[in-house]
């Protein structure tokens, strides 16, 4: 204990706890909900942001790591941009606050803000574990997001954006969302800067799946190289329920993306894809926990880095079965293209099983291009950097490639290979 | 599948009962009282008639000591252990430094005959030659004898105990001993720095590969000791070196602590092969007594081209911690890892490697074989890292679980830091249950289950087997059965 009282704060944490002074009499919600925030905050401030003896932040010291934490910003400006794909239902939030303009047919919707001054997100605002850095600092600040609900049996046929667009100071936003019976829906939730100034943006997603909602969520993070991102996307699978996960990285300074699940109902099924596209001086960590609660559930989890310059990538991945959860089927990979001696990647990828009928296995690598690879390329006439880029591009699109919806494929392959583009 | 029901409820009868080394012997024993204090460390010097410095060294390690914690980051649960509650000598008492065979307690004789390892030098018959393996026989807290010294002293290798090797050579224990796991490196070690009673010193010099297999065979006897051994094995300019480590203990109710410390040093050209068959007794099935096995093993590929290979198959202790690891800091330097860890009843095993590539073009491998039945825990940890100028690291790592029985559990843990761009490094893991295809296959071949399994098992360690010296691949695997009984024949 005395331990503890005698660190001292980092500027990072003085800020926040300076922020939440600052901050705490504007911010929706009183009574639980404010209790709830004093609650995370008092263990913020014990605790302190996490080092790398916290083993969930092993390769990320966020405690070194974020360095500054930009003022939350009143009069920043920053504006609705067109969806990745057209005829999307956006849902933006601009700097922190919802944008509700248009419910979309189908869907059952309110802001997060309205959530918060009824009191019931009051529920919502806890720390998944004791190392929950990401949920204690959300919960502490959060001022908006959207609670969706997709009724039972709706299909949705255009995707649904969650558009975040941030060009200053700091924005906390919270997504529940529920997905009814046999719903099915693709989601993408995009992460967008405008603008140079540094900001902080963190973002918590609960998704519930009920049973057999087959459900798309891509997300598709692209900040500024000066911005730092935390996010959380916690989901439960129901009865034969698919979540498929893509993830983008392809900015940030200091990214970290977490990904915690569970299969609570029989023939869940949980597929992850996961692009990290890591360049300048971004420190990017992917966090991946899964516990197959249930017997019969399965997973697969492919998570493809790409690094250059003195980029700093990270993926943990835990895979849990537990003591009655037979027949579990779980796959990891984790491939990394490690192209600078300055870049470096770090992958912990574990197994922790409880029960003995089940295949479980994962794979972790880290290489150059192949030399052959490029020699195959360069014998017909294709120069070096081209066949190079050529090599990365194949590297990644075998995951894009997955998603089978033709329109959004294009776009994503462009959106890759122009980052491929600037960065090789 | 029937068969395979029954197979599990076989395995789950076994307990580990089965251990064959749970004798206790009566020896009249000198020890210190109990606790640890700095007149333990003073009394253990001095009966070691050490010099000053040595005395000095365990000092400065057991104060440092004192301001550490326990570690608690392995996935192993156990009751806190009362460090003031241990015997930290024992010495069988009639050997006041035996100077042949013959003046060996024969209770003590008798122990290893029980064990089934010859302390008398074979001969060679006439046209008959058995392969020949130096013995130092560690008891408690003391190496009774040594064999084979003269013959192996004829080749240049010194093979002594620790104690013996501290007033013989102290030029060379003062040079090496530490260099790899320093004082300060952990809990345990800073531990056995200070309190380590006896233990192997090996020295193959420049160019010498050394005659025969060299080994060691610990046993913990006496009730309420803790068993200390330091061992330091350094191999000069093209040696090489091929050693084995063997380890048992009675059974008992309490818990009795083993914390080793082994250091391997490599010079340019050389190879040392440590192999480990680790058989300390486990508990009973309601998982009461067996040895807290906290060890620090680390060789330091210190030169170019050097090559230092660990081989262990660990079947013992209710608590295994243990990393045995390897430093390729020379350039051409190679490590390698084959594991063996067979958990039953209450055990807990968390162990793995460390394979750091400091040296250009270094390499490493790694195989670990986890197997878990009963209630027990099987933990593979494992890091591999390389430094921003290591070019060309390669590491490939496999490991492997197999689950018998539902109420086990099979883990990995690996740590994989890249940092340089011509780094290669591979990683796979599995578990699984030994499939129903396969015994299937061998059951509609008339093969039985039991004989079937033993087979499947077999296959499932055998790239592990195969790197044991010969004389312990038969031990290893008739081991591996004992461990398992009832699923193999």
């Amino acid at each position: 204990m005395n331990m503890q009282t005698a660190i001292t704060m980092t500027a990072a944490e003085t800020a926040l706890v300076d922020a939440y002074t600052a901050m705490i009499g504007e911010l929706p919600g009183e009574g639980a909900v404010l209790s709830a925030r004093d609650a995370l905050l008092a263990d913020l401030k014990r605790q302190g942001l996490p080092t790398r003896r916290v083993e969930a932040w092993h390769y990320t010291d966020l405690r070194a790591l974020l360095r500054a934490v930009p003022a939350h910003d009143p009069s920043a400006f920053a504006q609705r941009v067109e969806p990745l794909v057209a005829g999307s239902s956006v849902l933006s939030v601009l700097n922190g606050k919802a944008d509700v303009k248009t419910a979309p047919a189908g869907i059952n919707l309110r802001s997060y803000a309205e959530s918060l001054v009824e009191g019931v997100a009051a529920a919502d605002l806890i720390e998944r574990d004791t190392d929950d850095a990401i949920g204690r600092i959300n919960g502490s600040f959060v001022r908006d997001g959207f609670e969706i609900e997709v009724p039972e049996g709706t299909v949705l046929e255009q995707p649904l954006e969650l558009q975040l667009v941030q060009s200053a100071g700091q924005s906390h936003s919270r997504f529940p969302v529920t997905f009814g019976a046999n719903s099915r829906a693709t989601v993408i939730e995009r992460h967008l800067s405008v603008g140079d100034a540094a900001s902080l943006v963190t973002v918590v997603s609960d998704l519930i799946l009920d049973d057999s909602a087959e459900i798309t969520w891509i997300i598709l993070q692209q900040q500024g190289a000066s911005d730092s991102h935390l996010a959380q996307v916690n989901f439960d699978l129901g009865a034969n329920a698919k979540l498929r996960l893509f993830i983008i990285n392809a900015g940030g300074k200091l990214v970290r993306q977490e990904i915690h699940g569970v299969t609570t109902g029989e023939g869940a099924d949980f597929q992850l894809r996961g692009i990290n596209l890591l360049g300048g001086d971004t420190h990017t960590d992917v966090t991946f926990t899964l516990g197959h609660d249930v017997p019969n559930t399965t997973s697969k989890e492919v998570i493809r880095n790409v690094l250059f310059d003195r980029a700093k990538g990270v993926f943990q991945g835990q895979i849990r079965v537990a003591p009655d959860a037979q027949k579990t089927d779980a796959k990891m990979a984790c491939n990394t293209l490690l192209l600078s001696d300055d870049a470096d990647f770090s992958a912990k990828p574990e197994l922790e099983i409880f029960a003995d009928d089940v295949q479980c296995g994962h794979g972790a690598t880290v290489i150059d291009i192949n030399p052959t690879h490029l020699y195959y390329l360069r014998a017909r006439g294709i120069p070096e950097n081209k066949a190079r880029a050529m090599l990365v591009n194949a590297f990644v699109d075998e995951i894009v490639e997955e998603l089978e919806d033709e329109g959004l494929i294009e776009t994503l392959e462009t959106i890759i290979s122009a980052w491929l583009e600037k960065h090789a | 599948m029937a068969a395979v029901q029954e197979t599990i409820d076989q395995v789950a009868l076994i307990d580990v009962d089965q251990y064959k080394y749970g004798f206790e012997t009566t020896i009249e024993m000198d020890k210190a009282p109990k606790g640890l204090s700095e007149d333990i460390i003073r009394f253990i010097s001095a009966k070691k008639d050490e010099p000053e410095w040595m005395l000095e060294w365990r000092l400065d390690a057991y104060r440092r000591w004192l301001t550490l914690e326990e570690p608690t980051w392995a996935r192993v649960n156990y009751p806190k252990i009362d460090f003031n509650d241990i015997h930290y000598y024992a010495a069988p008492k009639s050997t006041p430094g035996p100077t042949s065979i013959d003046d060996v307690d024969p209770e003590l004789l008798k122990v290893y005959e029980k064990l089934g390892i010859p302390l008398r030098e074979q001969e060679i018959l006439a046209g008959v030659e058995k392969p020949r393996i130096a013995v130092d026989a560690v008891f408690d807290s003391v190496s009774v004898v040594t064999t084979f010294k003269e013959e192996l002293k004829k080749a240049g290798v010194i093979f002594m105990s620790i104690s013996e090797a501290i007033r013989e050579h102290p030029e060379l224990v003062k040079k090496y001993l530490g260099t790899v796991v320093p004082t300060t490196d952990n809990y345990y070690a800073t531990l056995n720095s200070a309190v380590f009673t006896d233990g192997s010193f090996v020295f193959v010099p420049k160019g010498v590969r050394c005659p025969m297999e060299l080994s060691t065979y610990f046993r913990i006897n006496e009730k309420g000791t803790g068993q200390f051994e330091r061992t330091l094995i350094i191999a000069e300019d093209g040696a090489y070196v091929s050693y084995l480590e063997g380890c048992t203990a009675p059974q008992r109710d309490e818990n009795q602590l083993h914390a080793a410390v082994v250091e391997l040093v490599a010079l340019d050209d050389a190879e040392i092969k440590y192999s480990t068959v680790q058989n300390w007794y486990p508990g009973d099935k309601e998982g009461k007594g067996g040895i807290y096995n906290f060890v620090t093993k680390r060789g330091d590929c210190r030169g170019k081209n050097s090559k230092i290979s660990w081989t262990q198959v660990e079947t013992g202790s209710a608590i295994t911690w243990k990393y045995p690891s390897c430093i390729l800091r020379g350039d051409g330097s190679r490590g390698e890892f084959y594991s063996i860890a067979v958990s039953n009843g209450h055990q807990q095993i968390d162990s793995g490697t460390k394979m750091i590539h400091l040296g250009k073009n270094t390499s490493s491998r790694i195989v670990s074989k986890g197997i878990a039945a009963g209630v027990s825990q099987n933990t593979y940890r494992g890091q591999v890292s390389t430094h921003r100028k290591a070019e060309n690291a390669r590491n490939f790592t496999q490991c492997d679980s197999l689950l018998i029985g539902d109420k086990c559990g099979a883990h990995t843990v690996p740590y994989i830091e890249a940092r340089n761009s011509s780094a290669q490094f591979e990683h796979e893991a599995t578990t699984s249950k030994i499939s129903e295809d396969q015994l299937f296959y061998c059951l509609q071949r008339g093969i039985p289950t039991e004989a079937a399994i033993a087979l499947i098992v077999n296959g499932f360690v055998k790239e592990v087997i195969q790197e044991l010296p010969m004389e312990f691949a038969v031990e290893a695997q008739k081991l591996i059965g004992i461990s398992l009984e009832g699923s193999v024949g």
